[in-house]
């Protein structure tokens, strides 16, 4: 754009040094719109969800623009709503029938740091349960274990998503490990030149079987 | 600027005409945006290099992130350059022409191309791996599309050596630096604004203690401020509040000229700050450097021709 002046013969005018009128009007046309689609991106991508009327104007009008040039965006970024999603995630992929812990590969190493080991736990994270999107669910677990099947030697593989527990503060202990707990679990296998994705029954946790006979103070 | 010897009524289409004008188009000095590039131009060889050692591994030939995988979790009318990557030595190709833009942005060497051509690889390799970016990512998107419209290389650049060792007049102020300023400042304001609305969703960010929860769950935390958190209710209400009300007052007071300056400068210690706490260090200088635009007046200037420094004030 040039910087054509439409006030020049009077450097003290207000337009001076200002663009022509043509011109301004195009750049400002586009700005109203660009403004306009950044509030539609940002009401539409938010975490509560968007009216079916802002989704629309935004997917048919900008979105075809915006997206390519990775501008719509929410911006929600909420930091942390303490919930178990905001904790970081690892990702640990074993042969099957894996014994040793030696077999085992971590994304991010354990003990990694910087933001090459961020972009794990991101990843990481899309394979929590409460996060990932239905339609895209599994394809991370089978993504992973196809990039392994020959680093491990295994055609069997088991996929799990860890997350490090979030301590509350009155349990808080300064010296211990930040634990790990379990998210998910996936079995991966190779079979014939065929990936398949395995469910993985989760075990829970349960109240103890007490059998009647030993159960002396309650009634059958 | 304004000393107008008569006093007219103005209608209130004529002052706002007038304030977009100043806002939008009022010519401004280089200088600050040339700082912006200089930092951007950081940021972005610290997050290019974070995908160097695992290239292979998340975009190669048989990588985790494979082009079905991509397909699938991809948003439509995403497209990459890396795309057409599809053996290791192709994407290794890509890759250093990435690294290639963002340093030729550093030192201010073909800025013009420079810029454009970072920015396209920038969104390419976040389109090639959607899955893998945090939200330091978006910012430098976006800090990378403003650096395309202005003319960031006009000064403290190769480009602008150059050009005074081939005895060219120095470039004066520019309508596209200040477009790409105030694009710059309208994001700073707005990205503040929406993740603060986020924020405020959560029952935690109201009770006090979200700056507990944003240390909880982290494989590195910093023990002795957990500690001390652990400790006091009274600290980590204190620093939960905090936060949301610098957010609060740094998207709204940027808007006025007197609170500008203090703001700004505050971000520049707040910002990197919030990042640490929440475990993502880049966004924090990202949401600082974008913070940069609204202090053109107060950014240091450096005369390039007696080479000695000296703090000038930019254009209003």
């Amino acid at each position: 754009m040039s910087a054509q002046s439409a006030g020049k013969s009077d450097p003290k005018s207000p337009q001076a040094g200002l663009p022509s009128e043509t011109v301004r009007g195009f750049v400002s046309l586009f700005l109203a719109l660009y403004l306009l689609g950044c509030a539609l991106t940002v009401a539409g991508n938010s975490g509560s969800g968007a009216s079916l009327l802002v989704s629309t104007v935004k997917s048919r009008l900008f979105s075809p623009w915006m997206v390519p040039l990775w501008l719509d965006l929410g911006f929600d970024y909420r930091l942390t709503y303490g919930q178990l999603d905001d904790a970081d995630h690892v990702i640990v992929v074993e042969p099957w029938d894996a014994t040793a812990e030696a077999q085992a590969i971590r994304f991010p190493a354990a003990g990694s740091s910087g933001i090459a080991a961020n972009r794990w736990r991101t990843l990481a994270g899309w394979l929590e349960p409460e996060i990932v999107p239905e339609e895209v669910a599994g394809l991370l677990p089978t993504a992973m274990a196809e990039s392994l099947f020959d680093q491990l030697g295994s055609e069997d593989l088991r996929v799990r998503c860890l997350r490090f527990a979030m301590p509350e503060r009155s349990t808080f202990d300064a010296a211990a490990e930040p634990a790990l707990e379990q998210a998910t679990v996936a079995r991966v296998r190779r079979v014939a030149g065929s990936v398949q994705l395995l469910p993985v029954e989760e075990q829970r946790d349960v109240a103890p079987v007490v059998s009647p006979a030993s159960d002396q103070g309650g009634t059958p | 600027m304004n000393s107008q010897p008569t006093v007219e009524p103005v209608s209130f289409s004529q002052q706002f005409g007038t304030s977009w004008n100043a806002f939008w188009f009022l010519p401004a000095d280089g200088r600050p945006l040339a700082v912006i590039r200089i930092l951007t131009a950081v940021l972005g060889l610290v997050l290019w290099s974070s995908y160097a050692a695992d290239l292979q591994r998340w975009f190669g030939p048989d990588g985790v992130v494979s082009p079905e995988v991509m397909a699938t979790w991809r948003r439509a009318y995403g497209v990459s350059l890396f795309d057409a990557a599809t053996t290791a030595a192709s994407l290794w190709a890509v890759y250093g022409l990435g690294f290639a833009a963002f340093a030729s942005l550093l030192v201010g060497l073909g800025t013009p191309i420079a810029a454009p051509l970072a920015a396209v690889l920038w969104v390419s390799i976040l389109h090639r791996g959607p899955m893998l970016i945090g939200p330091a990512d978006d910012v430098l998107a976006i800090l990378l599309w403003c650096l395309v419209i202005g003319r960031s290389g006009d000064h403290l650049s190769l480009d602008a050596r150059l050009r005074r060792a081939r005895g060219t007049t120095p470039p004066g102020p520019s309508v596209r630096n200040r477009l790409a300023l105030s694009l710059l400042g309208v994001h700073a304001s707005g990205i503040t604004i929406a993740a603060v609305l986020a924020q405020l969703k959560g029952d935690i960010w109201w009770d006090g203690t979200a700056a507990w929860w944003l240390l909880s769950g982290r494989e590195h935390t910093p023990a002795s401020l957990m500690a001390a958190m652990a400790a006091s209710d009274y600290l980590t209400n204190l620093l939960t509040h905090a936060i949301t009300l610098f957010e609060i007052a740094f998207a709204a007071g940027v808007w006025v000229a007197g609170l500008r300056g203090s703001l700004v400068a505050l971000g520049i210690v707040a910002w990197p700050l919030i990042g640490w706490l929440s475990g993502d260090l880049a966004w924090g200088c990202g949401m600082a450097t974008l913070g940069l635009a609204w202090a053109p007046e107060t950014v240091c200037r450096w005369s390039g021709s007696a080479g000695g420094k000296s703090l000038v004030a930019g254009p209003g």
